[in-house]
């Protein structure tokens, strides 16, 4: 319950409501030096737990998320996992229904429903990773790579057939060869 | 190489498209073998068709003028002497530079001059490559 709350108010104060917050870390992420995301104000309470590894810890985990033990995974505990915070399915905000009455309509999100790691992704300025495609990917890695195929083929392709004017090589003197003009030696 | 363009050619042949087309055609969808290569000089004895002989071109600036006058090397042709004469005569004069329309038209003339004969040197490279296909075909009928 406390856990509960604990996730919300970091939602509500990591959004763009929490402006104050994303100024002073928008300069060090602009230069490059800022390697992680910045969700405005930030608790050292709100930091995931270490990787949960006997069944008391996933169940409590599970509880502290909002998840049913049966349907929390955490991710892989490889050094690039999230300590105990869930690997969640993507679904993207625009993917979602627009005229249900969510409690947070701008993200599409009622009240305690686990937020995904990536949820600044998901949202609904930015991808949409859950929406049906029109073609499929071999067709579009097809598309992509055949234009930039003939554009590189025709590139090379005349790389050496050039516009010129209808004249030899200028002359000089230098080259050890002798040459001559069109009119007749006396 | 035949490549995508001897379809282009063969179609073009069957719709009678005249042979004399400009050189760029000829040379990547005309017939390349009576077109000059511009990135090479002469391949026929310059001599060749000429009982009189031809005049020789002259040098008339010396390597020491030149080197002297810090003349560019792309410019060290064969009007090179009138090149350092328009130079001396604008480092003379500079900034009224207009008195040396005289010395830049010399030399301008000069180099319209050797464009012309490079023209006269495709045209003569390309007049002999036909020649030389009509008489290859005419060997070749006469061996039938």
């Amino acid at each position: 319950m406390a856990a509960r709350r604990l996730l919300t108010s970091r939602t509500l104060i990591g959004l763009p409501g929490g402006l104050p917050g994303l100024l002073p870390g928008l300069y060090p992420g602009l230069l490059g030096l800022q390697v992680s995301r910045n969700v405005g104000h930030w608790n050292k309470d709100w930091k995931p737990k270490p990787y949960p590894v006997t069944p008391e810890e996933r169940a409590e985990a599970a509880r502290k998320y909002g998840l049913r033990p049966d349907e929390y995974e955490p991710y892989a505990d490889d050094g690039m996992g999230y300590g105990d915070y869930p690997n969640l399915p993507v679904v993207s905000a625009e993917s979602r229904d627009p005229y249900e009455d969510w409690d947070y309509p701008e993200h599409r999100r009622n009240f305690g429903e686990p937020v995904h790691v990536d949820f600044d992704m998901y949202g609904l300025d930015r991808i949409n990773a859950s929406q049906k495609m029109r073609f499929s990917m071999q067709q579009y890695a097809l598309s992509f790579f055949g234009v930039m195929a003939v554009s590189i083929g025709i590139y090379y392709y005349l790389e050496d057939k050039k516009m010129h004017w209808p004249v030899l090589p200028k002359q000089y003197p230098g080259d050890g060869a002798v040459h001559y003009t069109f009119e007749p030696a006396e | 190489d035949p490549g995508p363009a001897a379809g282009v050619r063969q179609l073009l042949v069957q719709c009678k498209f005249p042979s004399k087309m400009g050189h760029v055609y000829s040379q990547y969808l005309g017939d390349p073998a009576v077109t000059p290569d511009h990135t090479k000089g002469p391949t026929f004895d310059p001599l060749y068709g000429y009982p009189g002989g031809r005049k020789e071109r002259v040098m008339i600036a010396t390597l020491e003028e030149m080197e002297s006058a810090q003349l560019p090397l792309n410019k060290r042709d064969y009007c090179a002497h009138l090149a350092i004469d328009h130079r001396a005569c604008r480092q003379r004069v500079w900034p009224l530079t207009y008195k040396c329309a005289h010395e830049k038209h010399t030399y301008l003339n000069c180099e319209y001059a050797d464009y012309v004969l490079r023209l006269k040197e495709h045209e003569r490279e390309r007049r002999l490559l036909e020649r030389a296909k009509r008489k290859a075909e005419r060997a070749a009928r006469a061996a039938h």
